[in-house]
């Protein structure tokens, strides 16, 4: 008898081994299969999976690593205040950005309850980039519009924004940002309040 | 007696408000430093400390009288039950989308919602049912602030008000237009019908809208350290998307930073 768990395992194992060499990896260049190819993972590996919450959030930071261009995104959300930063800031703004993005999405892991994603079809965006558009489908027959902001890199495709019912990641960020920068004592005052954040988040994901 | 007293009070209370407003007004940025007078222009917020009073009183009010009554309907009322809410108070709203839509020039949208309501006033028994969106005429909604942004009226600055949530001048004036022509509660109030019904209305309205939202703003409040920013952007990008009625996602402009791609790589990594 192979249980569910030996299976998931077992497809786990396939997927690691089988899915590493370079040229099984086409669906890197292709920005609908990227973006499949990451709900996939989500759910089979993290969302769809009985393992501890600190595991789940260690699992979707390696995803997360691997599918979205964080430097870049970092650099959008930063925008005229990263030019004026130093070097150093700049590292330390990168890794708590990283931080507040896993342990905020890691938060909701639990409530998964099912969905599923389905692109539907994507146009060229920027330079050499590409925007999918799919829809989050909920067991109840609710769904909602995703869009996934990609750019070519060295590598492939990579995610630099997500976009849900109109609104963006990265401009909501970067507003949010440029506000707190404003008012509250320039980049040390945002790197201090971002450090507050992870600091309070990680202690509920545990 | 309660409203004899409303009027006024109310008049007041807007007055004091607006002047408040006018008086707590943010600096702008003067124009020998153009990056901030960019920031300030694309924040839009000029009622800035005006606002964020009105949205801290907002969020206490929120923690210790409303939330725990949208927590106890969204827990104890089961799904579908709350799902027929938002639809019969969707379908009795059906004559605004129609009259905005008409306004629009969008003479196909106003025919799809009047056949909507009609299928669903009596297939869908009284519009508790959305039978018009399994049959392939999904819901759609336009006030009388979209009307005004397609005809070209600016937004205005950003504005928040206790109860209402973020909205723009342009859009509050146009919650309120709505409320006084096209909204059937109006009609209902020109006879001589009790008042209750209009408050029961505005009361189920409110709890239907902050249920339905809950979740997204509770997800923004526990990712942002400036909530109070992160709403007003967040509020803006959505918007900018129902004005446009893309049924193909319309994506929000990248900001332009003046060197192209904003999410290009550096060149040195290149």
């Amino acid at each position: 008898m192979i249980s569910r768990r030996h299976f998931a395992g077992l497809s786990l194992a396939i997927g690691i081994v089988g899915g590493r060499p370079a040229g099984a990896q086409e669906w890197r260049n292709s920005p609908n299969q990227l973006i499949e190819q990451f709900a996939q993972l989500g759910i089979k590996d993290i969302l769809g999976v009985a393992i501890s919450r600190r595991e789940k959030t260690d699992r979707f930071r390696v995803l997360f690593k691997d599918f979205f261009d964080i430097p870049s995104i970092g650099r959008f959300v930063l925008g005229r205040f990263a030019r004026a930063a130093s070097a150093e800031d700049n590292q330390k703004f990168s890794t708590l950005f990283e931080d507040v993005i896993v342990y905020t999405w890691s938060r909701r892991f639990a409530e998964y309850k099912g969905q599923t994603l389905k692109v539907k079809d994507s146009t060229p965006d920027g330079e050499d980039g590409a925007v999918v558009n799919s829809d989050i489908l909920g067991n109840d027959g609710q769904s909602f519009a995703v869009s996934w902001r990609l750019r070519k890199r060295e590598t492939g495709f990579r995610v630099v924004d997500v976009i849900i019912e109109g609104v963006s990641m990265a401009i909501t960020y970067r507003q949010e940002y440029a506000t707190v920068i404003q008012q509250s004592g320039g980049m040390a005052g945002l790197l201090d309040q971002m450090q507050k954040q992870v600091d309070d988040l990680k202690a509920k994901v545990g | 007696m309660l409203s004899r007293f409303s009027a006024p009070f109310l008049r007041c209370f807007v007055v004091s408000g607006l002047a408040l407003g006018i008086a707590s007004c943010a600096t702008k940025p003067p124009a020998s430093d153009p990056a901030s007078l960019a920031a300030f222009q694309e924040t839009n917020d000029a009622l800035e400390p005006f606002n964020r009073t009105m949205f801290t009183l907002d969020q206490a009010l929120d923690t210790v009288i409303l939330r725990p009554v949208f927590w106890s309907y969204r827990e104890f009322v089961p799904d579908p039950a709350r799902r027929g809410v938002t639809n019969f108070l969707r379908n009795l709203r059906s004559p605004i989308t129609v009259a905005n839509s008409l306004l629009q020039g969008n003479v196909t949208r106003a025919g799809q919602t009047v056949s909507r309501f009609l299928v669903n006033s009596t297939v869908g028994i009284l519009g508790f049912g959305d039978v018009a969106a399994d049959m392939g005429t999904p819901y759609q909604y336009e006030d009388f602030g979209q009307t005004l942004a397609t005809w070209g009226v600016g937004s205005g600055s950003y504005l928040y008000l206790p109860g209402f949530g973020p909205m723009s001048i342009r859009d509050g004036f146009g919650l309120a237009f709505d409320n006084f022509t096209f909204d059937p509660v109006a009609w209902y109030n020109y006879g001589a019908n009790p008042r209750w019904v209009q408050w029961a209305y505005f009361g189920a309205l409110y709890v239907d809208l902050k249920t339905s939202t809950m979740s997204a703003t509770d997800e923004l409040k526990a990712s942002s350290i400036d909530y109070y920013a992160a709403l007003r952007s967040a509020y803006r990008q959505n918007r900018f998307k129902e004005i446009r009625n893309g049924t193909a996602a319309p994506l929000p402009t990248l900001p332009d930073d003046g060197e192209g791609d904003p999410f290009a790589d550096e060149p040195s990594k290149k």
